[in-house]
């Protein structure tokens, strides 16, 4: 038999000079199965892609309405390779048969099954001119086959589709939505996320911190930055995020100064100071608070000092003496200054005089700058105090934290933000103020609810302090004040010594009493938010220590009488 | 070698062809019925043509009978007919000693080609009298069988059963007719052709193309044709497929159908599909043969139900539900 097969319209020829009519029948049907095999898996890869792309398309949606985590999609599309390499595996390790091959060679050519029944009597050989006439017969039929036409190479509809939900799919990544997350960047949504409100307190806190810095405490915006990167990245989860949130309030709160004392110590300076013609400006700056203001008007009397009468000199130790009895804590050293100006005046010292007032005016900057600090301090542990207050109430709402999910709760979360910008702690917190009045200040200074005399606008209600502790369900114990706590126990009938008139805390507020209804006010809270806060936070175990104190300060004559 | 099997296969195909032809000279418009004949003859089988009188089924043989160097006897059953008018008898004679002495005395069925005319006018008894001609290729009268000729080739012709004064084939009878083909009406066309040649003073005539070792020839190799496995295969499921038991039964014939086909069907369907093949110069049957010859090799091998006989089924409509769900071969 000599010939050229052309199988391939030409591409694959292959020179039949020494192959029977047998090989060429095999021949001839090898390739048409190959040819039949790689048009089936063109047809059933393409297909199976569409079928299997929907999958991540659908997941993808998804992920437009309620995001989804990585860990999710990381499980959802491992499975979904494994899958598709399965089925692609399964598709191309089914080879069909030649058998199989002829039958459909034998309908494209139109061989009348000329193919199938000569590959028969191949695998089947028979001694009979008749068979070996019907082979040559095929044989020559096979020469003349043409796959390329019989067979033609085309691009399945559903490749197009599938291909159009590739770039849909990659589209889809692209979208410019917030909470939409870019998968071919491999990103997902955080395990936990922030939303608006708390990331604005995030923001606003980690500013304040960065201000205090001066204060050596810049690290704490970084471990603030680390903690909320570790809850997202779902690392820790809402409550250890708290409880690291409690430990840098707590840093934030070491070394406070006792605003209250510096602040009462400060006016009787300015007082003292006052009752001079010289020292009235630097009085009437510490009076207002404005420390630099009063350096300034202190140095600027150093430098004259030499120019003031003797009367004046006079009326400026005297005045400066008097300031310096007022030994308060924090003030310990302005107080020494004053006394040191004092004295060398009196000895007629001017220089040194004047290098102890210099002094004092320094010592008054730094109070100035440490007051500051502390400012920013005490707004930055507010802003952490809201901020772990709304991870705790949405971790007892059972909040997964999805960003771009609505947040049930969020409007109520804005309502108690705007109470705490007016003084009130949010709920489960104690208020500023033993008497646990709204927003009254008080002067103890180192208990839950710091006075706010210190406090930005020292409106009634902002603490100097945070908010106070039993913010949570359970009693917690920050580091312990190192502030000399005075504490004023209040005159209780019966007691012999001791104690302070009590104050009708009620008083201001009853001289205008508001007229609307309390029933009439509406609330953004909800029921459950609601119940939050009527609960009764006193912890059970804290209930004999105060039931404890109350027996204390019983009446003496009264338990004689029981 | 190959080239003298392609010549085989060319002289068949000439000879088929003339003996057509010839045929075709008279018979007008029937090409498939003239095919299915000839092919039945080639076959050794015999053939029942079927349809109303007056469609010239009778014309038809005795034209085929003309076209063949064969002899011819004609049978036209009628109620009265007994089997010894088919097959002969014994008459009692005397030699010229004046013994007397019986003497066979062979009927109509002694011939090539026997034509039964309106084979079911004649009673059951009288109809299988052609049964052992017509397998055993012989007759038995008292205790002596006769052989037949060969080739010999039963061309019966049939009215619808539904018509007055007839009686249905025994089944065993209609086995033995290798196709059963139903002669309808005459186109238009053909009509006009039949009115041309046979209304003028002269009529076509026909002349004899094929011979008695023509024939026997012919047969030969139409045998030698090869068959695939799973050709024949496909035949055997299509038979298989009449019956109304499973597996292989269709839903129409687990229906309608009381019999199905018995293996001769099966043979004929082969047979069928070989001689089919030759004719389109092909040396192996494929299945377009097998679905080509099954309605003429199948149809009177279906023996409907009670209920496929009350609502008038069509056993090609059975045959048709059968070739259209056996899968084909891969």
């Amino acid at each position: 038999m000599v010939g050229v097969l052309d199988s391939n319209a030409g591409k694959e020829k292959e020179p039949v000079h020494s192959m029977s009519d047998k090989e060429i029948i095999i021949a001839s049907l090898r390739r048409v199965e190959r040819r039949i095999r790689l048009n089936r898996l063109v047809t059933e890869l393409s297909l199976g892609a569409t079928l299997f792309l929907a999958i991540p398309l659908f997941l993808k949606f998804w992920d437009l309405v309620v995001p989804l985590r990585g860990g999710t999609i990381s499980i959802i599309v491992g499975i979904w390779v494994l899958l598709f390499v399965a089925f692609v595996i399964w598709r191309l390790a089914q080879k069909g048969t030649l058998e199989h091959a002829a039958a459909s060679a034998d309908k494209r050519a139109n061989l009348q099954d000329g193919l199938k029944t000569a590959f028969w009597f191949v695998k089947n050989p028979r001694p009979s001119e008749w068979i070996d006439a019907q082979i040559r017969r095929t044989a020559n039929d096979a020469l003349n086959l043409n796959i390329t036409t019989l067979y033609p190479r085309r691009v399945p509809v559903t490749s197009y589709v599938s291909m159009g939900m590739v770039l849909l799919f990659i589209a889809l990544n692209f979208v410019p939505l917030p909470w939409n997350h870019n998968w071919l960047a491999l990103q997902a949504a955080p395990a936990f996320a922030l939303n608006e409100k708390e990331a604005a307190i995030l923001k606003q806190t980690e500013e304040l911190l960065r201000k205090a810095e001066k204060l050596k405490q810049s690290q704490l915006a970084e471990k603030l930055e680390d903690i909320v990167q570790q809850l997202q990245e779902g690392k820790i989860d809402a409550q250890q995020a708290s409880e690291m949130l409690d430990q840098i309030q707590n840093q934030l709160q070491e070394g406070n100064l006792d605003a209250s004392s510096i602040n009462e110590g400060l006016e009787e300076i300015a007082k003292d100071l006052q009752q001079s013609d010289k020292l009235e400006p630097t009085g009437n700056a510490m009076e207002n608070k404005q420390l630099n203001l009063a350096a300034d008007e202190l140095r600027k009397l150093a430098e004259k000092l030499g120019m003031n009468t003797p009367q004046a000199s006079k009326e400026m130790q005297k005045s400066l003496q008097q300031a310096a009895e007022n030994t308060r804590p924090g003030l310990e050293d302005l107080a020494k200054l004053l006394k040191e100006a004092a004295e060398n005046m009196k000895n007629d010292q001017q220089q040194s005089a004047q290098q102890s007032l210099d002094q004092a005016a320094q010592e008054l900057e730094s109070l100035q700058q440490k007051i500051d600090s502390q400012q920013l301090k005490n707004m930055a542990s507010q802003q952490l105090q809201n901020l772990k207050d709304s991870l705790q109430q949405r971790q007892q709402a059972g909040q997964p934290g999805q960003k771009g999910q609505p947040q049930p709760g969020q409007k109520g979360q804005k309502g108690q933000g705007q109470k705490a910008e007016n003084g009130q702690q949010p709920d489960g917190q104690s208020q500023p103020g033993e008497a646990g009045e709204e927003g009254e200040p008080t002067d103890q200074a180192g208990q839950q609810g710091q006075p706010g005399a210190m406090m930005p606008g020292g409106s009634e209600g902002t603490g100097l302090m945070p908010g106070g502790k039993g913010g949570t369900d359970a009693p917690r114990e920050g580091a312990p004040t190192s502030l000399d706590v005075k504490l004023k126990q209040e005159k209780v009938e019966g007691m012999e010594d001791g104690g302070e008139k009590p104050q009708d805390l009620e008083e201001i507020s009853k001289q205008e009493r508001s007229r609307l209804d309390y029933r009439n006010v509406k609330s953004d809270l909800s029921p459950a938010q609601k119940d939050l806060l009527n609960q009764d936070r006193i912890p059970w175990e804290y209930r004999p220590l105060i039931k404890g104190y109350f027996q204390a300060i019983r009446p003496a004559k009264k338990q004689d009488k029981q | 070698m190959s080239a003298a099997i392609d010549q085989q296969v060319i002289t068949f195909q000439e000879q088929f062809k003339r003996v057509k032809q010839e045929v075709s000279k008279v018979i007008v418009g029937y090409g498939e019925i003239i095919d299915g004949v000839i092919m039945s003859m080639l076959a050794s089988g015999h053939v029942l043509l079927e349809g109303v009188p007056g469609l010239g089924k009778t014309k038809l043989v005795s034209t085929l009978s003309d076209v063949m160097r064969l002899k011819f006897s004609r049978i036209q059953f009628t109620p009265d007919l007994m089997p010894a008018d088919i097959t002969g008898t014994n008459v009692v004679q005397e030699n010229t000693m004046g013994e007397k002495f019986l003497d066979f005395q062979p009927g109509p069925i002694f011939s090539n080609i026997v034509l039964a005319d309106e084979v079911n006018r004649a009673t059951p008894k009288t109809q299988s009298a052609l049964l052992e001609a017509m397998e055993e290729r012989s007759v038995t009268v008292g205790k002596t069988s006769h052989k037949l000729d060969s080739p010999f080739f039963v061309l019966a012709t049939q009215n619808p059963l539904e018509m007055e004064g007839t009686y249905p084939l025994p089944e065993a009878q209609l086995d033995r007719f290798f196709m059963k083909l139903k002669v309808d009406y005459p186109t238009v066309d053909s009509l006009h052709t039949i009115l041309n040649r046979t209304t003028k003073n002269q009529e076509p005539k026909v002349e004899r193309v094929l011979g008695q070792g023509e024939v026997l020839d012919m047969r030969k190799t139409v045998r030698a044709v090869p068959i695939a496995r799973p050709i024949q295969d496909y035949a055997i499921r299509i038979t298989l497929a009449t019956h109304p038991q499973p597996p292989h039964a269709h839903a129409l014939t687990m229906k309608y159908v009381r019999y199905g086909s018995s293996p001769r069907g099966a043979q004929a369907l082969v047979i069928g599909g070989k001689i089919r093949a030759l004719l389109n110069n092909r040396v192996h049957v494929s299945l377009d043969d097998i679905r080509a010859v099954a309605y003429g090799a199948l149809r009177h091998r279906v023996l409907l139900n009670f209920e496929g006989e009350a609502e008038r089924v069509d056993t090609d409509m059975i045959i048709k539900g059968i070739l259209e769900n056996t899968p084909e071969p891969s």
